[in-house]
């Protein structure tokens, strides 16, 4: 028991401090840091003085507002159940060796490596690849969440938050972590199945800083402003491709023309296909939340992480409850 | 100061015993005797003689069964069975044999242990990895017969490579059996050989003692392992001219075949090892050498239920480490066999020759069968993955033709049928792999044909338990 509490220990802290060490992590300090300058030059771009830009960037009334508060206690909290959680999880070399075995079974022996395509191609191809399929990957499950009753329940401990910081990023439900850790063990295993069938050794990924070149442009380019106050927006064509931070923050906005729209983590494009694009609209004050009404009780650990479980058992017992009754008036 | 230089001289001293305990628990020997009423000359009660003697034999039939010119041979089948089932006197030791300066002491069995054999101590149950409901000895005795009439142990017709498949299974029906399923098993049991008595009258050791020397001696490492790494271990067992020294813990210049040598599994634990992934080979020695230390404390008393139950830990410890040993090489053959496959089918696109591929083939695919014969030489019920391994490798390779051995006639001779093709064969194989995986969570994974899976997903990332949410 000693040694499970001395490993778990270390591991947690381990973890810990890698979310903010590692550039694999979205609140890897450097993204954090070129989020400030490029929040800074945006805001000096606006008209703001650097003191005012500084201020509104670093508010106490956004960094210590209960709901911050919340977000750092999810984070410590969160980083413990996943610990624990994390051996019980469906590995991606489980599914990527069930796909091999499959095309295996259905083409026979895999080409040798170099015989289809030459390596540049091939590691070109496979960065795209796995990206754009992460990519949808995230914008579709983010949808489903929206979308699915029992999944909002979830998913709204997130939409809780009522100002927005990088470390939002991780104010998850444990639920909710459960399918992103899923949708990512499919993506990745079906990925490696397929790529290394077809082109063996030859599979590999353009990296920076150990991470796949894409995702660090993505979190080079002021990704944790997604999650902030500075409302940077593109201009109208790009803002169908990519997602913006100010797009993202329509996202978490109480306006209910708002609800349900960009999806999207990286590419809009899926949002434009899918219907739930919805461009940024430039000086127009945001309100953050699930509804405009402030609850007393909102931030709290108890509402956020409980809650959540009630919702979705009232949500599944009500038609179960009708059918009952429709039994029984038969 | 005439005080002070006393409690010098006792903490000298006292330092001076501890740095000899401390060496006494790095090596397996010199544990005292510690029988009751003892009256023999014996300075130490370590003794596995017998069981050094059987490696020899294993390893000189091993070199015996590569030497059949292709026609029966009824000389070369005496000789094998001489050292396989025989008990005669002037056996030589075929192999090792001193090369260069790594000279041995030993040149004959009877210098090791005089009256041994192997067939006596293989194993009892019907090998189902075989065809024919034969014994671990039968098996063994049959694929002698084999042996001595093919060309350098080589049965081109069917495939199947002898001295490869004598050697590993050897090492599983004999040595892996003996340890884990007798000496390691029932007889730690507090009713048989117990430690309150001598193994046999007169004996240096007592019961328990030499039952746990027995399971020793058949893992095959030299006494001093935990002086040594990994890499040294294997060079020793390959006979390296550079490794005398790592051998001879002595010192007189020569390498002894009972405590100084590295042979079958200690030397593939040491395989898996130096590849830095895993430590089987330390984990499995200080299970033993920690096992015999809490033997030699019990100072020739019945061991108590709680020293029973310490002992029983170091041999499941031992019994674990050894399986996944086996398991390894059963990943690492499968991988090579693959391999092997995958060269010819482009040597074939390209009209090349595969004489020679096709040789290493059989060679990799008989170090495969046997160490998968072996695996299941434990002693428990493997039930299912049993059944699976058998059946995914089947009793000979998939040969050009797409045939296989599938049984035994009533004449001894192989039968030959359809089978799958060599690339449905090479996914089984790869299921191979992966049932060494989840059944025995191996880890050194030399051969891994799926290697770079476990890179991409490294590379990729983004940890299972991770969920940054937009």
């Amino acid at each position: 028991m000693d040694s499970f509490l001395s490993t778990f220990g270390s591991d947690y802290l381990n973890g810990l401090i890698e979310t903010f060490i590692s550039p694999r992590k979205r609140l890897f300090l450097g993204y954090v840091a070129l989020a400030l300058v490029i929040g800074l030059v945006w805001l000096r771009w606006q008209g703001k003085t650097l003191k005012v830009a500084l201020t509104s960037m670093l508010s106490r009334d956004i960094w210590l507002s209960a709901s911050a508060r919340a977000d750092y206690a999810i984070v410590l909290i969160n980083r413990a159940l996943f610990l624990l959680a994390s051996p019980l999880l469906l590995g991606q070399l489980a599914v990527a060796t069930w796909l091999y075995f499959q095309l295996f079974d259905h083409y026979g022996l895999p080409p040798a490596a170099g015989a289809l395509l030459p390596d540049w191609v091939v590691v070109t191809g496979f960065t795209l690849w796995f990206f754009l399929l992460d990519d949808f990957a995230r914008y579709y499950l983010h949808r489903l969440l929206h979308r699915w009753p029992v999944l909002w329940a979830f998913h709204k401990m997130h939409h809780s938050a009522r100002v927005l910081t990088p470390l939002t990023v991780l104010r998850t439900h444990p639920v909710e972590g459960l399918l992103f850790s899923l949708r990512s063990v499919v993506v990745q295993g079906l990925s490696i199945g397929l790529f290394k069938f077809f082109f063996a050794s030859q599979v590999d990924l353009y990296t920076v800083l150990g991470v796949s070149v894409i995702v660090f442009t993505f979190n080079v380019a002021g990704s944790n402003l997604r999650h902030s106050h500075v409302p940077i927006h593109y201009w109208p064509w790009l803002e169908r491709i990519l997602i913006s931070p100010a797009q993202h923050q329509i996202h978490h906005s109480t306006d209910v023309r708002h609800f349900d729209t960009n999806f999207g983590a990286v590419l809009a494009v899926w949002d434009w296909l899918g219907g739930s694009l919805h461009r940024s609209e430039p000086g127009k004050p945001l309100r953050f939340g699930i509804r405009q009404r402030v609850e007393p009780d909102e931030q709290t650990l108890a509402m956020l992480y409980l809650q959540p479980f009630n919702e979705a058992v009232m949500i599944v017992a009500r038609p179960l409850r009708r059918c009952w009754k429709g039994l029984r008036y038969r | 100061m005439k005080l002070k230089k006393i409690v010098m001289a006792l903490a000298i001293a006292a330092m001076g015993s501890t740095g000899v305990a401390a060496q006494a628990a790095d090596v397996y020997a010199d544990f005292p005797v510690t029988v009751k009423d003892y009256k023999g000359t014996a300075a130490h009660s370590v003794s596995y003689s017998g069981q050094m003697a059987r490696q020899v034999l294993h390893t000189s039939l091993k070199k015996l069964a590569k030497q059949g010119n292709g026609q029966p041979n009824a000389a070369l089948k005496a000789q094998m069975m001489a050292y396989f089932d025989g008990k005669d006197a002037g056996r030589e030791i075929l192999a090792p044999t001193s090369k260069g300066t790594f000279v041995l002491v030993q040149q004959n069995v009877d210098q090791l242990s005089k009256k041994k054999n192997l067939a006596g101590k293989a194993y009892k149950g019907a090998v189902t990895s075989w065809p024919g409901n034969m014994t671990g000895a039968e098996v063994l005795a049959f694929m002698i017969d084999k042996a001595s009439s093919a060309d350098k142990g080589y049965d081109a017709v069917n495939g199947l490579d002898y001295a490869q498949l004598i050697s590993k299974f050897t090492m599983g029906a004999v040595f892996y059996n003996q340890a884990v399923d007798h000496y390691l098993d029932e007889k730690l049991g507090a009713d048989v050989k117990p430690n309150s008595k001598p193994y046999k009258a007169g004996a240096a050791y007592t019961g328990k003692e030499h039952v746990w020397d027995e399971a020793f001696g058949y893992f095959g490492t030299p006494a001093h392992t935990l002086t040594l790494t990994a890499k040294q271990v294997h060079s020793i067992a390959k006979n390296k001219p550079d490794a005398l020294t790592l051998a001879d813990a002595n010192g007189d210049g020569k390498v002894s075949l009972y405590n100084e040598m590295a042979f079958a599994h200690a030397y593939y634990a040491a395989g898996f090892d130096k590849g830095g992934k895993t430590a089987y080979l330390h984990t499995i020695t200080k299970a033993f050498v920690d096992g015999r230390q809490l033997l030699a404390d019990a100072n020739g008393e019945a061991l108590t239920n709680a020293q029973r139950s310490e002992l029983k830990g170091y041999a499941k410890t031992i019994a674990d480490n050894w399986e996944k040993v086996i398991a390894e090489a059963v990943f690492k053959y499968a991988g090579s066999a693959y391999k092997d496959l995958e060269m010819i089918t482009a040597m074939l696109e390209n009209d090349g020759d595969v004489s020679k591929l096709y040789r290493t083939y059989g060679k990799h695919w008989g170090e495969l069968k046997g160490f998968a014969m072996a695996l299941q030489m434990s002693g428990k019920d493997m039930g299912a993955t049993g059944v699976q391994l058998n059946r995914l490798i089947g009793f000979g390779p998939v040969l050009l033709g797409n045939t296989q051995v599938t049984g035994i006639d009533a004449n001894g001779g192989y039968v030959q049928s359809a089978s799958v093709s060599m690339s449905e064969y090479m996914l089984q194989l790869l299921k191979v792999q992966k049932l060494m995986v989840d059944e025995f969570g191996v880890e050194a994974r030399n051969k891994d044909v799926l290697a770079g899976m476990t890179d991409l997903i490294e590379k990729l990332g983004a940890e299972a338990a991770s969920a940054e949410n937009d």
